[in-house]
């Protein structure tokens, strides 16, 4: 399974010369940044920052854009703990806990727990793709339309019922999301929901719909509040706090393993990737945990969860990135088109035929890991200063640079006005107790489902009888069901049990 | 918040929300009523109209059909989002610049703060170079009445 040959030719492309590890801290940098800004992405960053690599090899170029992704990774975790903004949507669970942790005046180890866990994840993840590359990609292989499809809904259903109170609440949330992630164009090229908007045609602008609903809505809700930390002490930047925090994150070695293996072979997934992998993983470990209900209310294990399994994703679609040739998401997809720039084709064949580059990039990424644990802490402090900041301050300059941001993704403005409508749309969401989170994936992954579900349709010519040939997608389905009614029937029993022993 | 005190909006959010489902459900079948065109749209219009229906029968039973919202008042939050809608708003016919630098004032201005070289201090200096990072950074054109496009 592992080329030895291979192995000394890639330690021979990376150590031979000094110049693929010269792109290495300032993507490192720049995906911290662009991660760490509420509405710039990893992928734009990589997007902007593509062109500079005409001029690099094509292992600088792929280190350079790694690199970014690694940053921001763990980059998009900082807004999110600290202003409850998940700079991407991989890091919508590590807000749950994460900005608990903030406002409890935990800031310094909810991002000490964040950055060991990111690290951590990452490694794991090329750990999992340098050992299972092949067999992962074989795997990815035999996920066809159905079983994504309840896949979908299965991550749905997990996601809307996070609230346990307001499981209907959520459930409504999620589904409408669904339904708006159909509108426009469909597979079949029907127009629906446009309401002659040309500019609905390719449906609803999802990011720009994503920062409107977290960081907008978010903000209009702190509108009234002096700091996001109200307590003056509890502001302090501490870099020992930090370290307690890492340390606190090796309290929980299982999670952690855990949510490593569920981005791995979720981000393995094409389309569905680290969006849903944190959220998977911090739902499992809330499940699995003696006291789920401490989670959403700063328990770091949620973070741990999250930003291991985001981190991790990142081995995983490379997998499918490499093996096969197909984008896991924005990064990935940036990254297809360096291939393309560099005359490359990702697939079997260029695993089997530049094993030696392959092993090139994990290995490379083994180090990435390592340089952002340095560069993390060195920048930490700056970016954490942002809890000093009156909210009177805060507020309008994130939502300028939301703005811009969605600004930037269209290029017109839509962007700026889909985050305007979307922000008192969650707003109101927030008000009366509707899972925006649900709502986010929903329509992130609406089209997604629709494609499947139709794709099936297409395959079995509409017979029904098909799904009862595919024992994955009854499985999953079986998981789905379980999981919907399994906490309600579990609060039943525990509160018939407390009666009887009243 | 008073326990007695009815609150509407929770009940008009919800049937916004069914509103919507139904609306969008009719567009997709006056667009193609073919099974390819309703494969999802249907099933899960259903099942939000169910869910919606079911949450109003449970809160008719519980006697908390227009319970409150134990977070903030909405209306005590209206002026930011009210400020928020007229930037993006006026962010094409004013500017980028411009707009961003007034909308930083304004809201400032709005949430107390009084030291008058702070609010046209930061809000120039802050508004002006987010404005202008962007307008080189994007390669798009940006409407700018100050800075160079």
């Amino acid at each position: 399974m592992i080329d030895f040959g291979a192995v000394g030719q890639s330690f021979d492309l990376l150590f031979s010369n000094f110049g693929p590890w010269l792109v290495v801290v300032p993507g490192i940098v720049l995906g911290l940044i662009f991660g760490a800004t509420p509405g710039l992405q990893i992928s734009m960053a990589m997007a902007i920052f593509l062109p500079m690599t005409m001029y690099m090899d094509f292992i600088q170029a792929m280190l350079f854009l790694t690199a970014i992704f690694t940053g921001g990774s763990f980059g998009a975790g900082i807004p999110a703990i600290l202003m409850n903004i998940p700079g991407t949507s991989s890091a919508i669970a590590t807000a749950f806990d994460g900005y608990p942790m903030a406002r409890k005046g935990q800031h310094n180890q909810a991002l000490g727990v964040a950055l060991a866990s990111s690290v951590i994840g990452a490694l794991m993840g090329y750990v999992v793709l340098f050992f299972m590359i092949q067999p992962l990609s074989y795997m990815v292989l035999r996920l066809g339309p159905a079983e994504m499809f309840v896949v979908i809904l299965w991550g749905m259903t997990l996601i809307a019922s996070l609230k346990g109170e307001q499981v209907l609440k959520g459930l409504i949330a999620g589904f409408v999301g669904l339904l708006v992630g159909t509108i426009g164009f469909s597979e079949i090229g029907l127009a629906r929901g446009t309401m002659g908007q040309t500019y609905l045609l390719d449906g609803v602008p999802v990011i720009p719909a994503m920062m409107g609903m977290f960081a907008a809505s978010e903000l209009f809700k702190l509108a009234n509040k002096g700091f996001i930390v109200e307590s003056a002490d509890a502001r302090k930047v501490k870099v020992s706090e930090i370290f307690e925090g890492c340390r606190m994150a090796m309290r929980y070695p299982v999670v952690m393993i855990r949510g490593g293996l569920i981005g791995v072979l979720v981000g393995a997934v094409p389309g569905v990737g680290s969006s849903v992998s944190n959220l998977l993983s911090y739902i499992e470990t809330k499940r699995r945990d003696r006291d789920p209900d401490s989670f959403g209310k700063g328990n770091p294990k949620g973070v741990v969860a999250s930003e291991a399994a985001n981190s991790s994703s990142e081995g995983g679609s490379m997998a499918t990135l490499l093996a096969l040739g197909i984008p896991g998401g924005g990064a990935t997809a940036v990254m297809l088109a360096a291939f393309a720039m560099h005359n490359i084709t990702g697939g079997p064949q260029f695993i089997r035929q530049q094993t030696d580059v392959v092993y090139a990039i994990i290995f490379a990424n083994f180090a990435q890991v390592f340089l952002l644990v340095i560069i993390g802490l060195l920048f930490i402090p700056l970016l954490a200063n942002i809890v000093k900041v009156p909210m009177r301050y805060l507020i309008p300059s994130v939502l300028v640079l939301a703005v811009m941001g969605s600004f930037g993704l269209t290029g017109n403005m839509t962007g700026p006005a889909t985050v305007l409508v979307f922000a008192v749309i969650g707003w109101i969401f927030r008000h009366y107790g509707y899972s925006v989170p649900a709502a986010v994936i929903g329509m992130l992954l609406g089209s997604l489902a629709e494609k499947s579900l139709l794709h099936s349709y297409q395959i079995s010519g509409g017979d029904i009888t098909y799904v009862f040939e595919r024992p994955v997608t009854l499985a999953i389905f079986a998981l789905l069901l379980i999981s919907l009614f399994s906490q309600p029937v579990m609060k039943r029993l525990k509160a018939r049990q407390e009666a009887a022993q009243l | 918040m008073s326990e007695c005190k009815r609150d509407y909006g929770d009940f008009i959010v919800l049937m916004g929300l069914a509103g919507f489902t139904l609306w969008y459900l009719l567009d997709a079948i006056r667009v193609s009523a073919t099974p390819q065109n309703l494969l999802l749209i249907l099933p899960l219009a259903v099942i939000v109209l169910a869910i919606i229906a079911l949450e109003l029968i449970l809160r008719i039973k519980h006697g908390s059909l227009f319970r409150s919202s134990e977070e903030e008042p909405l209306h005590k939050t209206l002026p930011v989002v009210g400020l928020f809608a007229a930037y993006v708003m006026s962010l094409e016919a004013i500017g980028f610049d411009i707009a961003t630098v007034a909308f930083l004032a304004l809201f400032l201005i709005l949430k107390g703060e009084r030291n008058w070289l702070l609010v046209g201090g930061y809000s120039v200096v802050f508004g002006l170079s987010v404005a202008f990072f962007f307008s080189q950074m994007l390669p798009y054109p940006m409407t700018l009445l100050l800075l160079p496009s």
